[in-house]
């Protein structure tokens, strides 16, 4: 199972003075089951390329599919196929509209046809699955809740979808830490429970490192580095720098750290192996 | 000094859409001195938008007051004055954006309290040099990158003649580059030309620029002092949702684990200078 691009080119505005390519010849395939991290300044395509990943748009040249299935196609199977990839937009509170939590959750669910019982069934599921209690929720108006719940309720929503991928563009955005990791907590606990594939956009270098296997930079648009997060950011520092990106805190301590004298394994890429070891060549334990 | 900012028992309460009063705000005394660099951090719901937003007389208190350059913001009178003293700049930049070309932009403040058009053109051009944006007077605003949008609204502000800008979580929407082009300005701006800066953020790495950090939680102060005093208190920051910056873990953990290491760090370079030397092999 997998999401494949071939050879796909975008240009926004085409024939007009604003024409813009926003991607060029992008060949890539994403399996069920990764969790790739989409890195990139802004303008550098990467929405683009997310949107083309999901039918949002059309390749201008070549073709976006997902198990053989073209999803620019305008049959039953391609719309189907559309469907089993899920979005949730930078700033998702921004899309609720319904009156009660129930009702935004269930709005796809319904449009897919199901029945009332397996609505609920979904909806119940979605609303565990973010860590939104039903009793006390469910009744509630979206507006009511806050900041970091509102976005739990919304992602709610695209998981009743029962999606097989999931695009997160941003997920973290405008969020505290303390709210960014429970909505991280969730989005792992889907990852791996559902076993769904993620495809992540950020801006924050520290949740590519922290989360994602996969890594895609995008620049100029094109995909200029595909490799594990933590390969790229030791060996690819300064191709990131010129690429409006950034490196991990945790890449930078390691490096303020050798140049005072610590000679430490290269591989280091987290935080607490890097605390480890610099508790071992304390002499502690 | 002249407070230019000052709350005294500042409340705000509002009905939220079920009809119960929130206390978003619960007696707030505060004084941003003029010339300031203050970061407002907080967890969501901490109430530190809401306390932005009396900077500039958006909001009015529910109980309390707001003085801004010794103008009380409860008085209608005192508004335009205030908006102009204290300019906002927000999260989203394409929300701020109102001209098709970037100098028409900066103009559209002081054009709409009628500033003189040869003083205009002498302002709009201060405040694009200002944020090193000059070269794209001329340029589409919707084209440029989030950082550059961002500097543009700043420009904004100054072109009104402010000379304090608030602004609220300015780089949540933007790439590492955008972030550090916004840091960069704000600190030019404030050491320069003396602007004060109340600048909220998520982003610890940026309030460690600061001269003061001012801790909020649950519509009140927790606690506030110079970067180094509060991104020390570690457990502190985590109980509000918060974080301290990697060094400063780093440091708290190694001190638990019996390792002596001067109070204060803050940064990966003070902590590896407070343990160079001191490996062994």
């Amino acid at each position: 199972m997998s999401i494949k691009l071939e050879h796909v080119s975008y240009t926004y505005m085409p024939g007009t003075p604003y024409e813009k390519e926003a991607l060029k010849d992008v060949s890539l395939e994403i399996h069920k089951g990764e969790f790739v991290a989409v890195i990139g300044h802004t303008g550098s395509g990467k929405s683009t390329l997310v949107q083309n990943l999901n039918g949002l748009l059309h390749p201008a040249k070549g073709t976006a599919s997902l198990d053989g299935v073209d999803l620019s196609g305008k049959t039953k199977e391609a719309k189907l196929a559309r469907g089993r990839i899920g979005m949730v937009f930078q700033y998702p509170e921004h899309q609720l509209f319904a009156e009660t939590v129930y009702e935004d959750v269930a709005f796809g669910p319904r449009n897919l046809g199901l029945s009332a019982d397996e609505v609920e069934t979904r909806v119940r599921d979605a609303m565990k699955f973010v860590g939104l209690d039903f009793e006390t929720y469910v009744q509630r108006s979206p507006f009511s809740l806050s900041g970091g719940q509102m976005r739990r309720a919304a992602i709610a929503g695209v998981v009743a979808m029962n999606p097989d991928y999931l695009i997160l563009d941003e997920p973290s955005a405008g969020l505290d830490p303390g709210s960014r990791d429970a909505v991280f907590a969730e989005i792992m606990a889907l990852y791996k429970k559902r076993g769904i594939g993620i495809i992540m956009v950020t801006h924050s270098m520290e949740e590519a490192a922290k989360y994602a296997k996969r890594m895609l930079v995008v620049y100029k648009g094109e995909v200029i580095l595909d490799g594990k997060p933590g390969e790229i950011f030791l060996k690819e520092k300064n191709h990131l720098l010129e690429a409006g990106m950034d490196i991990p805190e945790v890449y930078k301590l390691a490096d303020a750290l050798r140049a005072k004298g610590l000679r430490l394994p290269y591989e280091i890429t987290d935080a607490k192996r890097l605390l480890a070891e610099v508790k071992r060549r304390k002499g502690l334990k | 000094m002249e407070p230019v900012i000052e709350t005294k028992g500042l409340k705000h309460v509002y009905i939220d859409s079920d009809n119960n009063p929130v206390t978003a705000l619960d007696g707030i005394d505060l004084q941003i001195m003029s010339g300031e660099f203050v970061a407002v951090i907080g967890a969501n719901g901490s109430g530190k938008s809401t306390l932005a937003r009396h900077f500039n007389a958006l909001l009015l208190p529910s109980e309390g007051s707001v003085n801004v350059h010794g103008l009380d913001t409860l008085d209608e009178n005192n508004l335009w004055q205030i908006r102009q003293d204290t300019g906002m700049v927000f999260q989203n930049p394409d929300n701020q954006i109102v001209a098709a070309v970037v100098e028409e932009d900066v103009a559209f403040g002081p054009e709409n309290i009628g500033v003189p058009t040869e003083e205009l053109k002498q302002r709009v051009e201060d405040a694009l040099r200002a944020v090193d944006m000059l070269d794209y007077r001329e340029h589409a605003p919707h084209l440029l990158s989030g950082g550059q949008k961002q500097r543009v609204a700043i420009a904004g502000t100054l072109a009104l003649g402010s000379r304090c800008i608030v602004l609220d979580e300015p780089t949540a929407m933007l790439d590492p580059k955008g972030r550090k082009e916004i840091l960069s300005t704000v600190r030019k701006l404030n050491r320069e030309q003396h602007i004060t800066v109340v600048y909220i953020t998520h982003f610890m790495t940026e309030a460690m620029q600061a001269d003061r950090v001012i801790v909020m939680g649950d519509g009140r102060i927790k606690f506030q002092g110079t970067p180094r005093d509060v991104f020390s208190r570690v457990e502190e920051l985590e109980k509000l949702g918060l974080e301290a910056p990697l060094a400063a873990k780093f440091a708290f953990e190694l001190r638990k684990s019996g390792v002596k290491l001067p109070q204060g760090i803050i940064t990966n370079e003070e902590l590896a200078e407070a343990l160079a030397g001191t490996f062994c092999a």
